[in-house]
C-alpha cells in the first residue's frame, strides 16, 4: 500500500511533462474564473413536451417525409466537392508562396472567419446562387490548406534533392522530389478536409443553400423530428462511408459531375458586387461625406467607438468566456471519451458502440445539438457549452482513441483505472494537449456561429447588423471576430512550441 | 579534376577533415577506406560540390523518392535534359521512349520486375541499385559514390563495379569492401583520425597492407 | 493479379451505376434547368412554418402565372435579410414584405413601391404571451410585470417579432429591452417563439397575431401552457412590394397589371392561406408611421 505512493506521478515522468501539467492547471484555472461570468443558469420549466416529440422522432425517422432528401444529398456532396476542390488547389498554390509574410496573414484571416459568415457575406454580394456556397467553403479552406500544406512541405524530407542533376527545373524538382515525399500527407489531409466539407456544406443549408441542412432547418423549426432524424441518419452514413465512395479514382469524374448537380440560382450582377464593395461595407460616417473633411472622420471615431463600446466587447468577453469553458469541458470529454474506441479498453463490439457514438456526436452540426440542448435548459451559455464540448470532444477522443491502439505495452501491464491513469494518459498526454490546442481556434470560431442562436458572442452582434442589413457593421464585427482568433491561434502555437508538442498533428485535427 | 589545398573540411565550425590538400585528375578510379566516422562522406561532399554538374551521385541514403517507382527515381537522373512539360508528362504517364531507354540498366542489374514499383517497398538492395541505375541514367564522365555496394552481395557488388568501371572514365567511391576497393580502383586514399594517411596507386597493393586503418 | 479482377468490375458496375444515377438525376432536378431569364421571380419573408410559406405561395405563383402570362418562380429564402437582399440584387423582384422588412427594402431600392396589402394589414396587431407559470394574466393595459422575465422576440428583423414590442417596451418601461428583461432571445420565427414560450424555455414573447391564429387552428397551441396577455395597438403591416424598374423588363404597364392582379385574388384557398380576408391597395407612405418607429428605436439610421 505505502509502495504506490512512491510511484511516479505519471504526468510528471518526464521534465517537459510539468510544464504540461502547470498549462494545463492554468487553463482549467482560467475556465473556473470565466464560469464565474458566464450565464449557465437552467431556466426551462416543460421541456418535456417538446423532448418527448424528439425522442419519438429519433426512434421513428421518416425517410419519406422530404422528396427532395436525394436531391438534398447530392448537393450536398457536390457543394463540398468544388468548394473543397476549389480550396485545396488555391490552398496548394499559396503554399508555394507561403513564405511572404502577406501571404501568411492573408490566409490566416480567411481561415480565421467562420464558413457561415463567409457565405452570409457573399451572400449579400451574389446572392443565392451556387457561387456563394462554393466561395464560402472554399476560400476558408485554401488558407486551411495552404497553411497545412506548406507546413508539410516544409517538414519533409530532402535527403532526394542531392541526387537531382544540377540544372534541373524547379518546377521538375517539385513534382519528382519534394511532392511524392509529401503526397500521401496531403492526401490524408485533404480526404479529412473534404469530411469537413461535407458538413460545412450540410451546414451551409441553414442560411438557404439547398443542402441537408436547408430541409434539417426547416424539419426542427418545425418540430418535424421524424424528418430531422431521418435526415441526420443519412448525413451520418454519407460521413460513415467516405472511404467506401471516395475513391481516387472516381474522384476525377465526381468533379466533372458536381457542377451540374449544383442547381440553378439567380444571376450573378456586377453592379452588386461593386455596391458591395464600394458602398455597403464603407462605415456609415464615411459614405456619404467627403473624406476630407473633418467631422466626417469624427463621426466615424464615435462610431467606432459606440460600436466598441455597447458591442463589440461585451461580445469579446462573452466568446472568450465561452471559449475557455468550452475548452476545458472538450478536453475532459475527450479524456473521458477515448477509451470507447480504444483497443485497449474494450472489446470488438465495445469499440463498434463507442465508435458509432462518437460518429453521431461529432457529425451533429454544433448549432443542432446547441438547439436540442436549448430545449432541455432554456437560453444561457449552457447549451453551447455542452454543444461545442460534446462536439470537439468526440473529434479529440476519436483521433486519441486512434493513437492509443499504436501503443505497445508490457505483456504485464496494469488493468482499468491503473492502466488509464499509469501507462496510457501519461503517454497520451502530449499528444492530447496538442489536438487540444490545435482546437482552440476551431472551438472559438464555432462559438460565433452559436451567436446567430442567441448566444451574445461577437456571432450574435454580426447576425444582428446583418438582420438589419448594416454590412458596414456586420464587416466590423467580423474583422474584431478574425483577429481575435488570429490571435488565439498565435497564442497556441507559441504554447505548443514552448511545450515543444508535435508539430505534425494537424494532419489530424485542424 | 578535382582539388583542395589547405582545406579544412566538416559541418560549420566543427571540422571533421584538417588542412586537406589533394588532387583527382580526369580518368582515375578513387576508392576512399577507411572507418567508418573517419570523414569519407564529408569529403566525398567537398568533392561534390566542386563537380556539381558533372559528377553523378550515389549519396549514403541513396536518396530515394520512395513514394515513386522506381522508373521514376531512375528519370530523376536527367531531370534537367528535358523540359519540365514533358518531364510532367512522364510523371504522369511514363514516356514509351524513357522506358525503352530504362530497361536495359534495370535488366543489367535486376531489376526489371520492380521497374513501376514504389521503391519504399524495396529491399536494401533493390534500393541501392535503383540508385546506381539512376547514376548510370544521368551519364557523364565522373560518379560519386559513398558506399554504393554495401547492401548487395558480393556477386552483384562485382557486377555494379564492372557496369560502373564501363560507364564512367572517373570514378572517386567510399568503399568499406577493401579487396572490392583494391580490384576496381587505380587509386586508395586510406583517412583516419582527421587526416590522409595514405595515398597510393593500387598497383601491387594487397589488403594487409590497409589493416593499419582499422587498427587503434 | 487475379484477385484484382473481381474488384474492378465491381467498380466498373458502381461506376456504371453511379454515371447513370447523376445523369438521371441531372434532368430531372428541377433546378438544374437553365432560368429562363423572363422568369418573374418573388420570394416571402419566412416568419413561419416554411412548409405552410411553400403551400401558401406555390399557389400564389400558379395564379400569378395563370394571370400574367409570364413564367413565375417562388423561392424560399431562410432570413428576413436574405429577403431584402434578394429583392435589393434583383434576384427577386416582387416580395411579400412585412412592415420593417418592406420599408428597408424600398429604402434600398429607389422607385420600388409597397402595391398591395391585405386587409388586416392596415390594423395589425400583435400578442405578448407568457406561460402559465408566470402568473400573467390577459389586460387591457401594457403587462409591466413582464419586467425581470425571460423575454424572447422572433426573428431580429420582424415587425411584429421585434420592432412593435420593442416600441411598446421602450415606451412603457422606459429602458432597453435588454436591461428590461432578465435575458432577451431571439427566436427567429412566430412559430418557434409559441413553441418556446410554450415549453417554458422563454416565459414571455411576442407574437404576431395571424401566426398565433394559424397555430391555433392547427392544434400546435396547449392553452393551459400558454396563453396571451396583451393585444398591442393597431399598425400597418405585410405588404407586397415590386422594384420599380419591372416595366423595363416586362413591358409597360406591367407593374399595374401585378398590382391589379394581387387586388383581385378572390380563391378563398389563397385567402385562407395567407390568413387575409381580401387585399387592399398600398403606398409607400401607409408604412410612414413603421418607418419612424425603427428609426426611433434605432434599427434604421
Amino acid at each position: 500500500m505505502v509502495k504506490s505512493f512512491y510511484k511516479p506521478d505519471p504526468v510528471i515522468s518526464r521534465p517537459q511533462n510539468t510544464s504540461m501539467v502547470r498549462v494545463s492547471l492554468i487553463f482549467v484555472g482560467v475556465a473556473l474564473f470565466c464560469f464565474y461570468f458566464a450565464d449557465i443558469s437552467i431556466t426551462t420549466h416543460d421541456p418535456w413536451l417538446e423532448i418527448d416529440r424528439m425522442i419519438a422522432g429519433v426512434f421513428a425517422p421518416d425517410f419519406l417525409a422530404t422528396s427532395a432528401i436525394g436531391d438534398a444529398l447530392l448537393k450536398t456532396v457536390s457543394f463540398a466537392f468544388i468548394g473543397v476542390a476549389m480550396g485545396a488547389i488555391a490552398g496548394f498554390l499559396l503554399a508555394q508562396i507561403f513564405h511572404f509574410r502577406v501571404v501568411r496573414l492573408l490566409c490566416s484571416f480567411v481561415r480565421s472567419i467562420h464558413e457561415l459568415f463567409w457565405a452570409l457575406i457573399f451572400l449579400q454580394m451574389l446572392g443565392l446562387t451556387p457561387i456563394t456556397g462554393i466561395l464560402a467553403i472554399g476560400l476558408p479552406y485554401a488558407g486551411i490548406c495552404a497553411k497545412v500544406y506548406s507546413e508539410t512541405l516544409d517538414e519533409a524530407q530532402t535527403n532526394a534533392l542531392q541526387a537531382v542533376p544540377y540544372g534541373s527545373s524547379i518546377i521538375s524538382t517539385f513534382f519528382y522530389v519534394r511532392l511524392p515525399e509529401v503526397w500521401i500527407h496531403i492526401v490524408n489531409y485533404t480526404t479529412y478536409r473534404f469530411e469537413c466539407g461535407l458538413r460545412s456544406s450540410a451546414v451551409l443549408g441553414f442560411i438557404g443553400l439547398p443542402t441537408l441542412g436547408f430541409y434539417l432547418e426547416t424539419a426542427f423549426n418545425e418540430g418535424n423530428y421524424s424528418e430531422a432524424s431521418a435526415l441526420l441518419i443519412t448525413f451520418y452514413i454519407l460521413i460513415a462511408t467516405i472511404r467506401y465512395w471516395l475513391r481516387p479514382k472516381l474522384i476525377g469524374f465526381y468533379l466533372i459531375f458536381a457542377p451540374f448537380l449544383l442547381g440553378g440560382g439567380a444571376d450573378i450582377q456586377v453592379g452588386n458586387i461593386a455596391r458591395f464593395l464600394t458602398v455597403d461595407i464603407v462605415p456609415a460616417p464615411l459614405r456619404e461625406s467627403s473624406l476630407l473633411d473633418a467631422s466626417s472622420w469624427i463621426d466615424f471615431f464615435y462610431w467606432t467607438a459606440s460600436l466598441i463600446n455597447s458591442q463589440a466587447f461585451p461580445g469579446i468577453i462573452a466568446t472568450v468566456v465561452l471559449t475557455q469553458i468550452a475548452l476545458v469541458v472538450t478536453g475532459f470529454l475527450s479524456l473521458a471519451f477515448f477509451p470507447l474506441i480504444s483497443e485497449k479498453f474494450l472489446g470488438k463490439y465495445g469499440r463498434m458502440i463507442g465508435h458509432l457514438f462518437l460518429v453521431v456526436i461529432r457529425s451533429t452540426p454544433e448549432f443542432i445539438l446547441a438547439y436540442i440542448f436549448l430545449q432541455f435548459w432554456g437560453p444561457s451559455m449552457l447549451p453551447a457549452i455542452v454543444a461545442l464540448s460534446l462536439h470537439n470532444g468526440a473529434i479529440i477522443g476519436h483521433l486519441m482513441g486512434r493513437y492509443s491502439n499504436e501503443i505497445s505495452l508490457r505483456p504485464d501491464h496494469a488493468k482499468a483505472i491503473d492502466l488509464y491513469g499509469f501507462e496510457i494518459l501519461p503517454r497520451l498526454y502530449g499528444q492530447f494537449l496538442a489536438f487540444l490546442f490545435y482546437r482552440w481556434e476551431v472551438i472559438m470560431r464555432e462559438t460565433a456561429i452559436l451567436g446567430i442562436l442567441g448566444i451574445a458572442t461577437l456571432g450574435f452582434y454580426v447576425d444582428s447588423a446583418l438582420a438589419d442589413i448594416r454590412l458596414d457593421r456586420a464587416l466590423f464585427f467580423i474583422v474584431i471576430t478574425a483577429s481575435l482568433n488570429i490571435g488565439i491561434d498565435s497564442l497556441s502555437r507559441y504554447i505548443r512550441n514552448r511545450l515543444r508538442l508535435s508539430r505534425t498533428v494537424q494532419h489530424n485535427s485542424s | 579534376m578535382f582539388q583542395l589545398i589547405n582545406a579544412n573540411l566538416g559541418y560549420k565550425q566543427s571540422s571533421v577533415l584538417t588542412n586537406i590538400s589533394l588532387k583527382i585528375n580526369s580518368g582515375e578510379r578513387v576508392a576512399l577506406v577507411g572507418e567508418s566516422g573517419a570523414g569519407k562522406s564529408t569529403l566525398l561532399s567537398a568533392f561534390q560540390s566542386q563537380m556539381k554538374n558533372k559528377a553523378a551521385l550515389i549519396p549514403q541514403d541513396l536518396g530515394l523518392v520512395n513514394n515513386l517507382s522506381v522508373f521514376h527515381n531512375i528519370y530523376i537522373g536527367r531531370l534537367n535534359s528535358y523540359s519540365s512539360v514533358y518531364n510532367l508528362l512522364n510523371l504522369a504517364w511514363p514516356q514509351r521512349r524513357e522506358v525503352g531507354k530504362i530497361k536495359p540498366l534495370v535488366e543489367r542489374l535486376g531489376l526489371v520486375e520492380n521497374l513501376f514499383k514504389p521503391t519504399g517497398e524495396l529491399s536494401g538492395g533493390q534500393q541501392q541499385r535503383t540508385a546506381i541505375c539512376r547514376a548510370l541514367f544521368q551519364g557523364g564522365d565522373a560518379i560519386i559514390g559513398d558506399e554504393p555496394v554495401s547492401a548487395v552481395d558480393k556477386h552483384m557488388a562485382n557486377l555494379i563495379m564492372e557496369t560502373l568501371v564501363e560507364k564512367f572514365t572517373t570514378i572517386v567511391l567510399a568503399m568499406h569492401d577493401v579487396d572490392l576497393a583494391i580490384k576496381f580502383s587505380t587509386r586508395i586514399i586510406g583517412i583516419k583520425d582527421s587526416a590522409i594517411c595514405f595515398d597510393q596507386s593500387t598497383m601491387n597493393l594487397t589488403r594487409k597492407d590497409l589493416d593499419f586503418l582499422y587498427k587503434h | 493479379m487475379i484477385n484484382n479482377v473481381p474488384k474492378i468490375n465491381l467498380l466498373k458496375k458502381s461506376f456504371s451505376f453511379l454515371m447513370l444515377a447523376l445523369i438521371w438525376f441531372v434532368l430531372s432536378s428541377p433546378l438544374s434547368t437553365a432560368k429562363a431569364s423572363d422568369t418573374f421571380v418573388f420570394t416571402a419573408i419566412p416568419d413561419e412554418d416554411e412548409s405552410r410559406l411553400r403551400q401558401r405561395f406555390n399557389k400564389v405563383a400558379i395564379y400569378l402565372e395563370e394571370k400574367l402570362g409570364v413564367p413565375i418562380k417562388y423561392i424560399p429564402v431562410k432570413s428576413y435579410a436574405a429577403a431584402v437582399a434578394a429583392f435589393r440584387n434583383d434576384q427577386v423582384q416582387l416580395a411579400w414584405f412585412g412592415g420593417l422588412s418592406g420599408v428597408r427594402a424600398r429604402t434600398l431600392v429607389p422607385g420600388s413601391q409597397a402595391i398591395a396589402q391585405g386587409f388586416e394589414d392596415q390594423a395589425f396587431f400583435n400578442y405578448f404571451i407568457a406561460h402559465y407559470s408566470t402568473g400573467l394574466k390577459r389586460s387591457n393595459k401594457f403587462p409591466m410585470k413582464i419586467a425581470g422575465k425571460i423575454f424572447t422576440f422572433g426573428s431580429k428583423g420582424s415587425t411584429s417579432g421585434r420592432l412593435i414590442p420593442e416600441f411598446h417596451i421602450r415606451k412603457n418601461l422606459k429602458k432597453s429591452p435588454n436591461d428590461v428583461f432578465k435575458k432577451v432571445g431571439y427566436s427567429g420565427n412566430h412559430t418557434r417563439t409559441i413553441q418556446l414560450v410554450q415549453s417554458g424555455a422563454y416565459q414571455v414573447g411576442a407574437v404576431n397575431s395571424k401566426v398565433w391564429e394559424n397555430e391555433m387552428k392547427a392544434g400546435k397551441i396547449d392553452p393551459s401552457k400558454v396563453s396571451i396577455i396583451w393585444k398591442t395597438p393597431p399598425y400597418p403591416n405585410y405588404q407586397w412590394s415590386i422594384r420599380g424598374d419591372v416595366d423595363k423588363h416586362w413591358g409597360a404597364g406591367f407593374k399595374s397589371r401585378v398590382k391589379e392582379i394581387l387586388l383581385n385574388i378572390k380563391d378563398p384557398t389563397i385567402l385562407a392561406s395567407f390568413p387575409r380576408k381580401s387585399f387592399v391597395p398600398a403606398s409607400n407612405s401607409d408604412y410612414q408611421p413603421i418607418l419612424d418607429v425603427a428609426k426611433a428605436i434605432k434599427l434604421i439610421d
